[in-house]
């Protein structure tokens, strides 16, 4: 399947800005089932300086500095993607939870790439014993990690209620899992921190997920969102789980990058130099290319 | 009993020594500093301990204690102080009377140990951050480095500027059950405890000038000037400026950073004072910014920059790594040195040494098992009672502390405990911890002092300087002051006891100058704009201050002389009426209608009065105590005298005479600050600061006396209290001979450019004090500041008294508050006004 992607984010500040550094985290994962066709990055006003940096986890991320006061920030992410992932196993596969668990902890490797570094709380991301103790009941003594990585994504999509008001970007995972409500991150975030409490590696996986318009109904643009997911070390790779939708990752989910927690994967993050308030504002469209083109044209 | 006993002492009795030694023995199981096991003094101490207490007895009893009260005045009076973690106050400094002493050879020992244990920190930072050979080659398992917080990904592949990522080392350290000195915990991250082992060192050797000559006492300069050297090491400029980025005047080792940093010549700044600029680090001074090159840090790696590191911190630079990975900066400690710390560490280092040093680790830390190697944890679990269990990750502390499970745990913890183990094992490590070791003591018997153990911690330190590590010569002791307390941490019940290395011969006193000769230089450097900011509030609360104390005076009409005891009637007489709406405007009483006593002792010392004299003192006060490394020890002092003087007890009516009383000394007390600062400062930017702020202060005070006495309704009887208010009676009395007239007295308190008090001469001097501040641009253009101040100037040179009726006042006083904000705005751009980083908002 051929996604083109649009990723449209504005910032508008009560009082101008006169300094801002940020790092942009916008260019789809290239590998692991995903061709990246084409990519652009377009800013407004145009950054002073602009590097691109891989970051210890191979994340891409495009560091800017605007040095010119500005009232409005907008960066437009575009690109095109190819995805094609193998089938998802079935869900009782693979070696056990203990067995992936030793082999982690015996392992020499450390390089970005290793599982290790997803065994740890985060910044995010820490333990929490209730989560742990909520996780346990998914790991049965010989049961595959996948397996007990696929139950608990099941529980959480039946025990989580989706709400967007429920929770904002900085609430802690203790809480969310309190309310047991949220939205993706926050389901994302709970998810990790039980397959973490149990001592499997867990990741935070950012990208886009495609949706279907209503029956008869036109795409109408910029409705679309950025999602969250899990991916879980299953003992010879990562296999994506998405506890908002229950369900495996298959050729649906876009990647764009995948960290410990949200801090290591945020779309932009930084630091501006700022006294007033700042109003934000986010348009996806996520567009298979079977799709008539014409019928978004109808819709603008 | 020792042939010392026997010698007799100066006042007659016998040397103290027997007493005091009496009954001392080792605690069961527990090594001593001074006497071994089978009670005889230490063979490894070299006889260190005898040789002190030799000396001590010689001193006789009370004697030693009569100095020893005086060093701790002096400590008292210096401000030595630190804070306990969590708390606002501050404590005064405990310092133990005994020092730790070590003999020579142990210490030769001790400290090649040391500086072997810090190569091997070093070397192990230097593969993990760079090609790990060690997790590849299995001398370090990956989950190790991957769980510890302080391994910082994004310094990976970064390489520490000036080639090192230690510059300091530290290390806690007692004597093992065996007797041998041994490692309890590491200190990369940013080790405290240099500053606070100078202090222990100039309040001890001044008590005990004569034994510390006596004992051929190791001195510290030339460690203090290698480390220096070595935090300049590296750095691209010749000449570099090294900043010490403090925690904060909040900090629990504020006080210490601060000592060090005007001890080192350091400046010290906070996170504030920096801004990256062209991918390079600078500093904000009163001379616009200026570059960087070195930083010692003393705050965690995680707090550094917000950018990469933890977004939350607002303790740092954001952007700063970029300096690092440019080459452009030297930092000491490399951030994600704290990885060292690591309890987890312990059981591979005597491999790694083997491998990457060729020889057996020979300063050993704890028996350590990590809970993550299958073999380490069937250990664990089968001596779980014998073990103490904690993070494996989290930096180590003291003895016990966040530990799960100690040897003497109840039945809860060990449930606890065991389930810990079950599903993340891997987060923790057992210890063999024996019990503290100890050294003497002094405690208070009926029959005197005598020595008894008590435990106590030795953090010891080593420098990297261009000349290889180099181990200070003494170190920071903690001691209980009994002896189940764990000293790890500075609190109450814990004293600090200095360090001696006895050497074996006499101790040059003399350093000789070692290296290049610096360059000759008459001022200190550029002042950091927070520096300027709080010098500046400090002459505005102090001038403050003295304004409401004089204006207390007239209301208790006893300032100056004849003049203002003529005040007719009472609180409602319509000069006291006016000096009384003039304190309650202030703020400093809370109504103008009081008795005369109880308004007068609220202006004073009202602790809810937000304008009384003692509210702007502890103003002063808190701007001077971010100002440790700028103010003079006397200036404390006078700061902590005038606290006392004006903290009036509340529940007790004062007469007006003891208030007047109190009034006058405070006014000499000021008048003693004032002095400190003319007399002894450096006619540097920081001496300008401070003036600056007196002088606006005083000039919009003077406008509010003027307004509120010589007002278009002032009577002869007001302008008497002005001229009072203004010190200005003596020079009016002899410059006009009839009684007192308004546009005379406008003249003499506004506008005469000879009158210390005038606001003419006010503006004069602030006009040049703004001269002589350095620009910020060489185009000969005066800044906006600058012009305003040169109208004010122009407007009193130019002006006669009729054109200053209550509305010119009133217009000046504006002008005079507008110009304080355009200092601000121009000095101290990061004040509280300034516009700050915040974290750009996102979604999920």
């Amino acid at each position: 399947m051929i996604y083109t992607l649009r990723h449209r984010t504005t910032y508008r500040y009560a009082r101008p800005v006169r300094f801002a550094r940020c790092s942009l985290r916008l260019k789809p994962q290239d590998g692991e089932g995903q061709t990246v066709l084409a990519s652009a990055v377009t800013i407004e006003p145009s950054p002073a300086n602009a590097v691109t940096r891989r970051d210890y986890f191979g994340i891409e991320a495009l560091g800017i500095r605007l040095d010119t006061p500005h009232a409005e920030f907008v960066v437009e992410a575009n690109s095109r993607v190819a995805v094609d992932r193998p089938a998802p196993p079935e869900p009782e596969a693979g070696p056990t939870w203990n067995a992936v668990r030793d082999a982690v902890l015996a392992s020499r490797d450390l390089s970005g790439a290793a599982p290790v570094h997803f065994l740890f709380p985060s910044a995010r991301v820490p333990l929490v014993p209730e989560v742990t103790d909520y996780a346990r009941a998914s790991f049965r003594a010989g049961r595959s990690a996948y397996g007990a990585a696929h139950d608990l994504m099941r529980r959480i999509r039946a025990d989580f209620r989706f709400d967007s008001s429920a929770t904002a970007v900085d609430t802690p995972l203790a809480e969310a899992f309190r309310l047991r409500a949220g939205v993706c991150q926050d389901f994302a975030h709970v998810m990790i921190a039980g397959l973490r409490g149990m001592g499997l590696p867990a990741a935070y996986v950012s990208g886009y997920l495609r949706t279907t318009p209503p029956p008869g109904r036109p795409r109408l643009q910029g409705a679309d969102a950025s999602h969250a997911w899990v991916a879980v070390w299953c003992g010879s790779g990562w296999l994506g789980l998405d506890p908002t939708n229950d369900c495996a990752v298959g050729n649906d989910h876009i990647v764009v990058a995948r960290g410990r927690d949200y801090g290591d994967v945020a779309p932009i993050d930084g630091i501006v130099t700022a006294s007033g308030r700042q109003r934000l504002r986010v348009e996806v469209d996520v567009i298979p290319e079977d799709e008539a083109v014409p019928e978004l044209a109808l819709a603008i | 009993m020792t042939a010392l006993a026997e010698v007799k002492e100066k006042a007659g009795g016998t040397v103290p020594l027997a007493r005091w030694t009496e009954g001392y023995a080792p605690l069961p199981g527990r090594p001593d500093a001074y006497l071994a096991p089978d009670g005889t003094p230490r063979d490894s101490a070299g006889g260190a301990w005898s040789r002190l207490l030799d000396h001590l007895g010689r001193l006789g009893e009370p004697e030693m204690m009569a100095r020893f009260v005086s060093a701790e005045r002096h400590i008292r009076d210096a401000g030595i102080s630190f804070r306990v973690y969590g708390d606002q106050r501050e404590h005064a400094w405990p310092l133990s009377s005994l020092p730790l002493v070590i003999g020579a050879a142990e210490w030769r020992d001790l400290s090649a140990g040391l500086v072997q244990r810090a190569e091997l920190m070093e070397a192990i930072l230097a593969d993990i951050y760079g090609p790990g050979d060690l997790v590849a080659g299995g001398y370090l398992p990956a989950a190790v480095v991957a769980g510890s917080p302080e391994f910082l990904r994004p310094l990976h592949g970064v390489a520490p500027p000036g080639g090192r990522y230690l510059k300091l080392y530290a290390a806690d350290i007692g004597r093992g059950p065996d007797g041998r000195w041994r490692v309890l915990a590491d200190r990369t991250q940013a080790p405290s405890g240099l500053g606070w082992a100078l202090e222990n060192r100039m309040v001890l050797a001044r008590a005990f000038p004569d034994i510390f000559e006596a004992c051929h006492v190791e001195r510290f300069p030339a460690f203090f000037q290698a480390f220096r050297d070595g935090l300049a090491a590296g750095a691209e400029r010749a000449d570099p400026r090294i900043c010490l980025l403090t925690s904060g005047p909040y900090s629990s080792t504020y006080v210490e950073q601060a000592a060090l940093a005007r001890y080192l010549g350091l400046m010290l700044v906070e996170g504030d004072d920096l801004v990256m600029q062209d991918g390079r680090l600078h500093v904000r001074t009163v001379s616009g910014l200026k570059r960087c090159d070195a930083l010692w840090r003393r705050i965690d790696a995680d707090y550094l920059d917000p950018l990469e590191l933890n977004p939350a911190s607002r303790l740092g630079v954001p952007g700063i790594l970029e300096a690092l990975r440019n080459g452009s900066l030297v930092m000491a400690n490399m951030p994600g040195s704290g990885l060292c710390e690591s309890g987890a560490l312990e059981p591979y280092l005597d491999g790694i040494a083997r491998r990457m040093l060729g020889e057996p680790l020979t300063l050993a830390g704890p028996p350590t098992w990590w809970c993550g190697d299958p073999d380490g944890l069937a250990h664990v679990r089968d001596n779980l009672d014998a073990l103490t269990l904690r993070p494996a990750a989290t930096p180590q502390r003291g003895a016990g502390r966040d530990a799960l499970l100690g040897p003497q745990t109840l039945a809860a913890d060990r449930d606890r405990a065991v389930a810990a183990l079950r599903e993340r094992p891997f987060d923790y490590v057992g210890q063999a911890l024996g019990p503290l070791s100890t050294m003497p003591g002094w405690e208070r018997t009926d029959a005197g002092l005598r020595l008894v153990p008590r435990p106590f911690v030795l953090r010891v330190f080593a420098a990297r300087t261009p000349s290889g590590w180099q181990v200070m010569p003494g170190g920071f002791c903690r001691v209980a002051e009994r002896d189940d307390v764990d000293p790890t941490e500075m609190r109450l019940g814990i004293r600090a006891a200095d360090v001696w290395v006895l050497s074996e011969t006499p101790v040059e006193t003399q350093t000789p100058i070692q290296g290049r000769t610096p360059r000759v230089r008459r001022l200190a450097g550029h002042l950091p704009s927070r520096a300027a900011d709080g010098l500046f509030w400090f002459g505005r609360y102090t001038e403050r201050a003295e304004a409401v104390i004089r204006l207390v005076l007239a209301h208790l009409r006893s300032v100056g002389d004849a003049v203002v005891t003529d005040i007719a009637g009472g609180a409602h007489a319509p000069t006291a009426a006016r000096i009384r709406r003039l304190i309650a405007e202030w703020g400093a009483g809370s109504a103008p209608n009081l008795p005369t006593a109880a308004l007068a002792q609220q202006a004073l010392s009202g602790r809810t009065a937000p304008g009384s004299a003692r509210a702007h003192i502890e103003s002063a006060r808190r701007n001077a105590a971010k100002l440790r490394n700028r103010l003079s020890g006397e200036a404390w002092r006078v700061l902590a005298d005038l606290v006392d003087l004006l903290s009036l007890d509340p529940g007790r009516a004062f007469t007006e005479s003891q208030l007047s009383g109190r009034a006058e000394r405070a006014l000499s007390h000021l008048a003693a600050l004032s002095g400190l600062a003319h007399e002894n400062m450096s006619r540097a930017a920081g001496w300008h600061f401070i003036d600056l702020g007196r002088r606006i202060e005083r000039a919009i005070n003077t406008c509010d006396f003027a307004l509120a006495l010589a007002d278009d309704e002032a009577t002869p009887e007001s302008l008497g209290v002005m001229l009072a208010l203004c010190d200005s009676q003596l020079s009016y009395g002899s410059r006009y001979m009839q009684g007192v007239a308004l546009d005379p007295v406008r003249d003499m308190v506004l506008l005469d450019p000879y009158n210390p008090r005038s606001v003419a001469f006010q503006a004069e001097a602030i006009a040049r004090h703004l001269a002589d501040l350095p620009p910020l641009a060489a185009d000969g253009v005066p800044e906006p500041h600058c012009r305003l101040a040169a109208r004010i100037v122009a407007e009193f040179r130019s002006g006669e008294a009729a054109d200053f009726d209550a509305v010119g006042m009133a217009r000046v006083e504006s002008e005079l508050e507008r110009l304080a904000d355009a200092i601000a705005g121009r000095y101290f751009p990061a004040g509280p006004q300034a516009a700050r980083p915040e974290k750009l908002g996102g979604l999920g």
